[in-house]
């Protein structure tokens, strides 16, 4: 399908470029062989996710591609897989998505055979073995009731604006599923969604590094034993956008309240404005980067969170990692802000911290489309993609996982990671200005917040009064003029657009 | 419940320092340089990786472990924060690392704080001189200290009062009666929210600990050895020496078995963590290397107990164990969460019965030998960027000062025997050395 040859960004930035001979050029592959590396990467695409799974059974795709991930095969039982894996300390995983499917694994070439049968056997031999179906299943319940509800409040939110901002399509759920409809997933669905999707013309086998030769024609035609399989595309999610704004509140007890925000955005890669927006972004909310608008405001010149950052493509389990997601690939996305959990860091009261960053932000948004970038600016976000960028395809996983995502994309060419710095290097101040009023907006907005007393956060944002904060240290004089039309920065909320509910609600059905 | 990749740990083998040292018997494919200054710096440079990058990695062997005085937990990573605040010289730190498009972070634990940077290779020198400077010449005013606690209780909000951050904390109180192992790396938060009082602590703490004998260097990627160790010579020989180690705590002998059940404010199952005094860190005492070995093989996850607990009877959700050993004696820790409520005893018995077996039978042979091969390809399988060849040094660097232990230790764990991981179980899987912490949920509230 897809052949790449070796382009490490690293050897882009230093100016070298290798390019080994092309060897595979096989059907339904992504390929990027890199002789003289000692691991094989394995990523290979099930063009299927949660988008796929039936009204009821949310959570199928994602338990199914665990089950196959943690279970038996017809060869061996699991702990035999797991003790078969260990000496060559490797293991295989997986990825399931709104829209796609993924098991990737890595092994040291001295073990490539070993694991290949058992990897190969993972996927088209799998055993479904009731015992480990019970397993995965009470794993899955135990997250979805106790380590998401209880766990990580910042993760959550972003969660919920999603299943907010898509409530009506295929996007809606979460890739995990609601406590409910895991509940009635049985062995029986697992096999019948296995069969229906995982069928030869619906699979892509992605392989990278230091494979053999012949390896890439070997692996694809094990692939091509299963049937073939007629399936209908699912219709493209499209996130309304909202008619002003639209407010969730979780009622939790808790400390500290996370935000986000977000509206639909029509940008994807490959779309013209991306590098632009990508250029925007940055500078507005580089994620975990220290130097950006959102992060200097709140986090760094007032101290009031851990972090604030913003994105053109969704980022989940940012908290975990500096590098972009893999084979997150989605024909929509949201524009999101996230501010990491606001706590009281001074004396004062939390829900007005709160709706103070939270208004930060907006403000902040408000400029960047009002005023746009100066060249100033333009230039040094763009200096600073242009370097850090070089570390999104930091291994040879990374690498192979990029150009499977430009296979989903429709990316040809070098693809998206070789395409960076020339899309960079093309843009016009002018150019990125205008995408960004092409592409934000500031009236219409999901919000969605974790809080202790969401009756009173209802009120105080009905109310519409100005939220100042207080320090534990002096401020500077036009830190506290800034800070006066931050707290009165306007959000005009209807009562009827506020929803609460309680935490333990949240993605129960 | 996205899954990742099992994590691999890396250890890494080197060959023993000398100017220019090629790769020998050892597994470790690289070379590197040791540079010695006469103020006590030391920098190890190794070649690894893609061409054209580096990972310039800063090791303070200073940690959470040496937050002696009251109050003053949670200091070291605080002082992290504080350490990107800028200096006289580059007040922007910032501004300057994202122009080079740098990957940059630091992070904080029991025995270290780390700093690093990944860039291209161009920005070298560059690098050499921001991280020289405000290693040796940190400024920052009060009101940015005071604001940057902020951004900590932040942290502590978000981590600490997760289950197992919540958990953590309070096996550390119930197991350490006065070593600094008692607290945790992100502190009490009592202690997190007097942070803001601390800026004149904050100056000594400073002067203490980030002098040039007490950090070590680590630059992997791809340079030239002999430019290189000209600028290491140019940016860091001014450095005035004056480490004080800090006066750590000796715990005093356990002698009797300790147990507590805690309430977790939230929503969880059962989590049971049980946790015996071991030794500490070393790369040449075949007992302690043996007790590393013994986590594996008794609660890892190719051990009986996992596959009857999490695989076979699924009583537990999961089973993980970490006899990762710390510079000090530390705690080894086996940690379950068990899947019924009512089957907390039941799981902890059998947890009791691996520890019998382990102190009176010999390990499978085909067991230990696969898991030394799971470590030895654990560590080859880390060795893919300039970034993760650095990092595979950590633990070598902060617990010896150096790399070279890295071989000695490789020569250990080949020599370990089923005997020696007999022996290590009999010294420290014992009743009278063990804190059995259950974490269960609080009742409901209204």
């Amino acid at each position: 399908m897809t052949k790449r040859t070796l382009l490490p960004a690293a050897l882009l930035a230093a100016g070298v470029l290798v390019l080994p001979p092309r060897s595979d050029n096989v059907a339904g592959t992504v390929t990027l062989h890199e002789p003289a590396s000692p691991f094989i990467a394995f990523d290979v695409w099930v063009k299927v996710g949660s988008q796929n799974d039936p009204e009821g059974k949310e959570g199928l795709a994602a338990l199914t591609a665990n089950l196959l991930s943690e279970g038996a095969t017809t060869e061996d039982s699991y702990d035999d897989i797991l003790a078969k894996l260990y000496p060559m300390a490797a293991g295989y995983g997986y990825n399931v998505d709104k829209e796609m499917t993924v098991f990737r694994g890595r092994v040291h070439r001295n073990n490539l055979e070993a694991y290949y049968t058992l990897f190969r056997n993972a996927l088209l031999s799998p055993a479904f073995s009731e015992g480990d179906f019970e397993r995965v299943k009470a794993q899955t319940l135990n997250f979805l009731e106790r380590s998401r509800r209880y766990g990580r409040d910042e993760e959550l939110t972003k969660e919920l604006l999603y299943s907010l901002a898509y409530r009506g399509t295929p996007y809606e759920h979460p890739e995990e599923g609601y406590v409910q409809s895991v509940r009635s997933i049985t062995l029986d669905d697992v096999k019948e969604f296995y069969d229906r999707f995982y069928a030869r013309n619906n699979i892509v086998v992605g392989l990278g590094g230091g494979y053999p030769e012949g390896f890439v024609a070997r692996v694809r035609g094990d692939f091509d034993a299963l049937p073939e399989r007629a399936i209908a595309p699912v219709p493209k999610s499209v996130a309304a956008m909202p008619d002003g704004i639209n407010v969730l509140i979780v009622e939790k007890q808790t400390d500290a309240t996370p935000i986000s925000l977000g509206f639909p955005i029509t940008l994807v890669r490959g779309h013209g404005d991306f590098f632009a927006m990508m250029t925007a972004n940055s500078w507005f909310g580089e994620h975990r980067n220290s130097f950006s608008r959102l992060y200097q405001v709140i986090r760094e010149t007032r101290g009031m969170n851990y972090g604030d950052y913003s994105y053109i493509e969704a980022f989940p389990l940012g908290y975990t990692t500096q590098q972009p997601p893999i084979n997150i690939g989605r024909r929509h996305h949201l524009f999101e802000i996230w501010i990491r959990p606001i706590s009281l860091t001074a004396s004062g009261n939390l829900h007005e911290r709160t709706l103070f960053a939270t208004r930060a932000a907006w403000r902040e948004l408000k400029m960047l489309i009002d005023n746009g970038m100066s060249e100033e600016t333009f230039e040094a976000a763009r200096q600073f993609l242009r370097n850090f960028s070089l570390n999104y395809g930091s291994t040879v996983s990374r690498r192979l996982a990029y150009a499977i995502d430009d296979a989903f994309y429709g990316l040809g060419g070098e693809g998206f990671l070789a395409s960076i710095r020339p899309g960079l290097e093309a843009l016009s101040l002018g150019q990125v200005n205008a995408a960004i009023r092409r592409h934000l907006q500031y009236d219409n907005m999901y919000v969605v917040m974790i809080t202790a007393d969401a009756a009173q956060m209802k009120r105080k944002l009905i109310e519409g009064v100005p939220t100042p904060i207080t320090y534990a240290g002096e401020q500077p004089a036009e830190l506290l003029a800034e800070d006066e039309l931050i707290a009165s920065f306007p959000i005009q909320v209807d009562e009827d657009a506020i929803t609460i509910i309680g935490i333990d609600e949240v993605f129960e059905r | 419940m996205r899954r990742f990749l099992p994590a691999v740990f890396l250890l890494l083998i080197a060959a023993p320092a000398a100017l220019v040292t090629q790769q020998s018997e050892g597994i470790f494919p690289f070379d590197y340089r040791l540079i010695r200054l006469d103020n006590g710096f030391t920098a190890y440079l190794i070649k690894a990786g893609a061409p054209g990058q580096i990972a310039y990695v800063s090791m303070v062997r200073t940690g959470s472990r040496d937050e002696v005085e009251e109050g003053k937990s949670g200091f070291a990573h605080f002082f992290e924060h504080m350490m990107f605040r800028g200096t006289d010289k580059y007040p922007n730190y910032d501004e300057i690392t994202s122009r080079m498009g740098a990957a940059r972070n630091a992070f904080t634990s029991n025995d270290m704080t780390v700093y690093y940077l990944v860039a291209s290779n161009e920005y070298l020198e560059q690098i050499m001189d921001l991280e020289s400077d405000r290693f040796m010449n940190l400024q920052y005013a009060e009101p940015d200290f005071r604001t940057e606690a902020g951004a900590v209780l932040g942290e502590y909000q978000q981590s600490a009062t997760t289950p197992f951050g919540f958990l953590n904390e309070k096996v550390r109180e119930t197991a350490f009666d006065r070593h600094t192992y008692r607290h945790t790396t992100i502190g009490f938060e009592a202690d997190v929210r007097a942070m803001p009082d601390g800026y004149q602590y904050s100056k000594g703490f400073h002067r203490r600990f980030y002098r040039p004998e007490n950090i070590v260097l680590v630059l992997a990627g791809d340079f030239d050895y002999d430019e290189t160790e000209r600028l290491i010579r140019q940016y860091y020989s001014d450095w005035e020496p004056g480490y004080v180690p800090s006066e750590i705590p000796v715990e005093p002998e356990q002698t009797a078995p300790r147990r507590r059940t805690v309430e977790y404010p939230g929503r969880t199952l059962p989590v049971l963590s049980v946790n015996y005094k071991g030794p500490g860190w070393s790369a040449a005492d075949r007992s302690a290397v043996a007790t590393q070995v013994l986590g594996r093989v008794a609660f890892g996850s190719n051990s009986d107990l996992y596959k009857r607990l999490v695989i076979q009877d699924r009583k537990v959700q999961f089973l993980s164990a970490d006899f990762g050993l710390s510079r000090d004696a530390g705690l080894l820790s086996i940690t379950t969460m068990v899947i019924n409520p009512d089957e907390v005893e039941l799981v902890e018995e059998e947890i009791r019965r691996t520890a019998t077996r382990f102190r009176e039978e010999l390990v499978d042979g085909q067991l230990l030998a696969d898991t030394k091969s799971n470590i030895r390809y654990g560590f080859l399988m880390g060795l893919e960027t300039a970034q993760s060849v650095a990092f595979g040094m950590i633990g070598y660097v902060i617990n010896t000062g150096g790399i070279e232990a890295v071989n000695e230790y490789y020569r250990t764990l080949e020599s370990v025997t089923a005997e020696d991981i007999r022996e290590a179980a009999r010294r420290y899987l014992l009743d009278n050395n063990k804190t059995t912490v259950t974490m269960v949920q609080a009742r409901e509230r209204s």
